[in-house]
C-alpha cells in the first residue's frame, strides 16, 4: 500500500525536476556568460581599479560622480550618442520601408537592386570602413569628392570636419544595414494578403490611405522589432568610429562604446570603465521599456 | 439595373490560357452561380468582372457600357472574397464604413447605413471587436456587411462559404438567398460546391477548362444536361452512363430514376445484376448494382435490398439521355434508332 504511493511521490517529483534539469545547460550558459559578467560589470564600477596595478580600491559611487559632474566629456559622449542614434533610427527606418515598397515589383532591375543593397550586409563592419574612408578621403582622390569635382562643387572635408563627421558615418551605418532592414520589411510586407488591398482596391481606396491605414499598421510589429534592434545597435556602434574618426576631430564624434573602450584601454581605468558601460546598459533597458510603454500598445500582432 | 456581358474575352496568365474567346450575359438582378472543378476560370471570370484581373483581351459591359478601364472602385461593385479579406487592423465599424469613408459619405449619414445594414447581419453588438476576435461565421457576417453598404449594383462572392462548417453553410445558404430576395440586385456566386450551385442559383453557368459547358436554371441543367460533362458533374451520385454500342454511344440515367425489384421492374431499358454496395442515407439507400459488363448507381426509397442479392433495375423511355461520342447529347431522330437497338439488347439479357 505504502508502495504505490511512494511511486507516485518520485514521480510527482522527477516531473518537477526534470524541466529545470532540461533547462540548465541553456541556463548555466546565460548565466556564465551574460548574467555574471554584467554582474561584474555593475561590481567593478565601485572601484579604482586598472589594469597596471592589480589592486582593487573601493571607491563607492565615486567613478559615478566624476562621469557626471566633473568630467565633461562623458555628456558630450552621450548626446552625440543620442544625435546618432536619432539619425541612424530615422534614416534606416523610413529609407528601408520605402526600399521594401519599391522592391515589390517583381522584376530584373528590382531584383539585380535588391541583391545590391544586401551585399554590404555580408563585408565586415571593419572593411567597410576601411572602404568609406577612402571613398570620403579630403583629398580629390576620395571618391565623393572627385564626384563632386565633376559638377564643379567645392570638396567637403567628410570626416575631417567636426561639421559633417558625424553625418558621415551616419551614411556609413545607413548604407550598411538598410539591405538588410530592407529585407526584413519586405518579407513582412509578403505576408500580408493580397486579397486585403483587392478589398481596398474595390473599396475606392486612395494610395496614401492604403499605406497609412493598412500596410503600415500590418508592418507596425516587424518596424517595432525593428526599432528597438536598430537602437540598441545604434547605442554600441564601435567600429566605425574607430577605424574611420577615433572619436574625433575633437570631440565631434565620441560615442559611449567609444568612450569606455578609450578608457579601459588607452588610460586602463577599467574601474571608470564599467562605470560607463553600466550607464550604457542602464540607458539602453529605460529606453526598451520606455518603447514598450508608449509603442507597444500601438503595435497590430495578428 | 446591372447587366453584364462578357464579349469575347480572352485571359491568359503567362503563357498559360485560361479563357479564350469566352461570351456570357449575366442578366439583371438574376442570383447567377459560376460553377466548375478549381482551375476551370470561374473565379478568373468573377476578377474581371470586379477589375482586379483583367482580360487579356475582349469587352466586359455593365449595363451596356464598357468597363474595362473603369477602376475596380468605381465599378459599383461589391465582393465578398473567399477568406473574406477584412482588414485587420479595423474593427468592424471601420471595416464596415471604409469604403463609404473612401466615397466621401458624411458622417451621420456612414452611421445610419452602418446600423442599418449589421442588423440586416446581426453584427450590431459586434461593432467596435476587431475581426481576430470574431468566429468564421462572424467574419462572414463583416464581409457581407461590407459589401451590403455600398449598395452595389453587383455582388460578387467568391466561394464564401467555403471557409464554414457545414451546419453553419447550410444557414447562410438560405441568408444569402433571402439577401438576394430582398435587395434585388445581381449576384455573381462562384463555387465548386454543385450542392450550393442547384440551392441558389436562379441560373447556373457551368465551366470546365475555361469553356462554358451549360447555362441554364438548375432544373435545365439537372434534367436536360447538353453534355457528359454536365451530366456527371451536377448530382450526387453522378448521371449513370451505360455503353449503348462499340462506336462509344452512351445512354444516361439519374440514379434516382431507376426501380430496382427482385424481378419484373417496371421500365423501358431493363438489365439484370447484383447489389455490390449499400449506403444508407437516411430516408434514401444508395445501391451500387453490378451488371457483369458495368456498375450503376441506384437511389431508392426502398431499403430492404442487401448486398449480393440478384436484382432487376428499370428506366423510363423518357429519363434516358443519349450522347455521342464526344459526350455532346444527341437530341435528333438519331434516338429513335438508339432506342431500339437498347429495347432489342435488353431483351437479350
Amino acid at each position: 500500500m505504502n508502495a504505490p504511493a511512494n511511486r507516485r511521490r518520485w514521480r510527482f517529483r522527477k516531473e518537477s525536476f526534470l524541466p529545470y534539469l532540461m533547462v540548465a545547460p541553456a541556463m548555466a550558459f546565460l548565466g556564465l556568460f551574460t548574467f555574471y559578467p554584467m554582474a561584474n560589470l555593475v561590481y567593478l564600477s565601485f572601484f579604482d581599479y586598472n589594469l597596471v596595478n592589480p589592486v582593487k580600491k573601493y571607491v563607492g559611487l565615486r567613478n559615478y560622480q566624476t562621469m557626471f559632474f566633473i568630467r565633461r566629456d562623458f555628456m558630450i559622449a552621450l548626446k552625440n550618442t543620442a544625435v546618432y542614434t536619432l539619425a541612424v533610427v530615422a534614416c534606416l527606418i523610413t529609407l528601408s520601408l520605402l526600399c521594401a515598397l519599391w522592391f515589390q515589383k517583381d522584376t530584373r532591375l528590382n531584383r539585380f537592386a535588391q541583391t545590391a543593397m544586401f551585399t554590404p550586409h555580408l563585408i565586415a563592419m571593419l572593411s567597410c570602413a576601411m572602404i568609406w574612408s577612402w571613398i570620403m578621403d579630403q583629398n580629390s582622390y576620395g571618391l565623393l569628392n572627385a564626384v563632386l569635382e565633376l559638377f564643379k562643387i567645392p570638396p567637403l572635408r567628410w570626416l575631417n570636419s567636426s561639421q559633417t563627421a558625424m553625418l558621415s558615418v551616419v551614411i556609413v551605418s545607413v548604407w550598411k544595414s538598410i539591405g538588410y532592414y530592407a529585407l526584413v520589411i519586405m518579407s513582412a510586407l509578403k505576408s500580408i494578403p493580397v486579397e486585403i488591398y483587392e478589398a481596398a482596391e474595390l473599396d475606392n481606396t486612395p494610395k496614401w490611405r492604403v499605406f497609412f491605414r493598412l500596410t503600415l499598421p500590418l508592418l507596425s510589429p516587424q518596424l517595432f522589432f525593428l526599432l528597438i534592434v536598430i537602437t540598441i545597435n545604434s547605442f554600441k556602434v564601435f567600429d566605425t568610429i574607430r577605424v574611420m574618426t577615433n572619436g574625433g576631430p575633437g570631440s565631434s564624434t565620441d560615442v559611449l562604446a567609444y568612450y569606455i573602450y578609450r578608457y579601459a584601454f588607452q588610460h586602463f581605468k577599467i574601474g571608470y570603465a564599467s562605470a560607463a558601460g553600466t550607464v550604457l546598459m542602464v540607458i539602453l533597458m529605460i529606453l526598451t521599456a520606455l518603447y514598450f510603454a508608449v509603442l507597444g500598445r500601438k503595435v497590430h500582432y495578428q | 439595373m446591372a447587366k453584364i456581358e462578357f464579349r469575347n474575352v480572352c485571359k491568359y496568365f503567362g503563357d498559360t490560357k485560361v479563357i479564350e474567346n469566352l461570351n456570357l450575359t449575366i442578366e439583371d438582378g438574376k442570383f447567377t452561380v459560376l460553377v466548375g472543378a478549381s482551375g476551370c476560370g470561374k473565379t478568373t471570370l468573377l476578377r474581371m468582372i470586379a477589375g482586379i484581373g483583367p482580360a487579356t483581351s475582349g469587352q466586359i459591359l455593365l449595363d451596356g457600357e464598357d468597363i474595362t478601364d473603369v477602376p475596380p472602385g468605381k465599378r459599383g461593385i461589391a465582393m465578398v472574397f473567399q477568406n473574406y479579406a477584412l482588414y485587420p487592423t479595423m474593427t468592424v465599424r471601420q471595416n464596415i464604413e471604409f469604403g463609404l469613408k473612401n466615397n466621401g459619405v458624411p458622417k451621420a449619414e456612414r452611421e445610419r447605413l452602418v446600423a442599418e445594414v449589421s442588423e440586416i447581419v446581426g453584427l450590431a453588438n459586434l461593432l467596435d471587436r476587431k475581426p481576430s476576435t470574431l468566429s468564421g461565421g462572424q467574419r462572414q457576417r463583416v464581409a457581407l456587411a461590407r459589401a451590403m453598404v455600398k449598395k452595389p449594383k453587383v455582388f460578387l462572392m467568391d466561394e464564401p462559404l467555403s471557409n464554414l462548417d457545414a451546419k453553419l453553410r447550410a444557414q447562410m445558404r438560405v441568408e444569402l438567398i433571402e439577401l438576394h430576395k430582398r435587395l434585388k440586385t445581381t449576384f455573381v456566386y462562384v463555387t465548386h460546391d454543385q450542392v450550393e450551385a442547384m440551392s441558389m442559383a436562379d441560373k447556373i453557368v457551368l465551366m470546365d477548362n475555361g469553356v462554358i459547358q451549360q447555362e441554364g436554371t438548375p432544373e435545365e441543367i439537372y434534367n436536360d444536361p447538353n453534355n457528359v460533362f454536365t451530366a456527371q458533374f451536377i448530382g450526387t451520385p453522378p448521371m449513370n452512363m451505360l455503353l449503348v454500342d462499340k462506336s462509344g454511344t452512351l445512354v444516361g440515367f439519374r440514379p434516382e430514376k431507376v426501380s430496382l425489384a427482385y424481378e419484373n421492374a417496371e421500365g423501358f431499358l431493363k438489365r439484370k445484376g447484383t447489389i455490390s454496395t449499400r449506403e444508407m442515407l437516411g430516408s434514401e439507400t444508395l445501391y451500387r448494382v453490378d451488371l457483369g459488363d458495368a456498375y450503376v448507381m441506384v437511389k431508392s426509397f426502398n431499403d430492404k435490398f442487401r448486398p449480393d442479392e440478384k436484382v432487376e433495375i428499370a428506366v423510363c423511355e423518357e429519363d434516358l439521355c443519349f450522347f455521342d461520342p464526344d459526350g455532346v447529347r444527341i437530341r435528333d431522330s438519331r434516338i429513335d434508332g438508339l432506342l431500339q437497338r437498347l429495347a432489342t439488347a435488353g431483351g437479350d439479357k
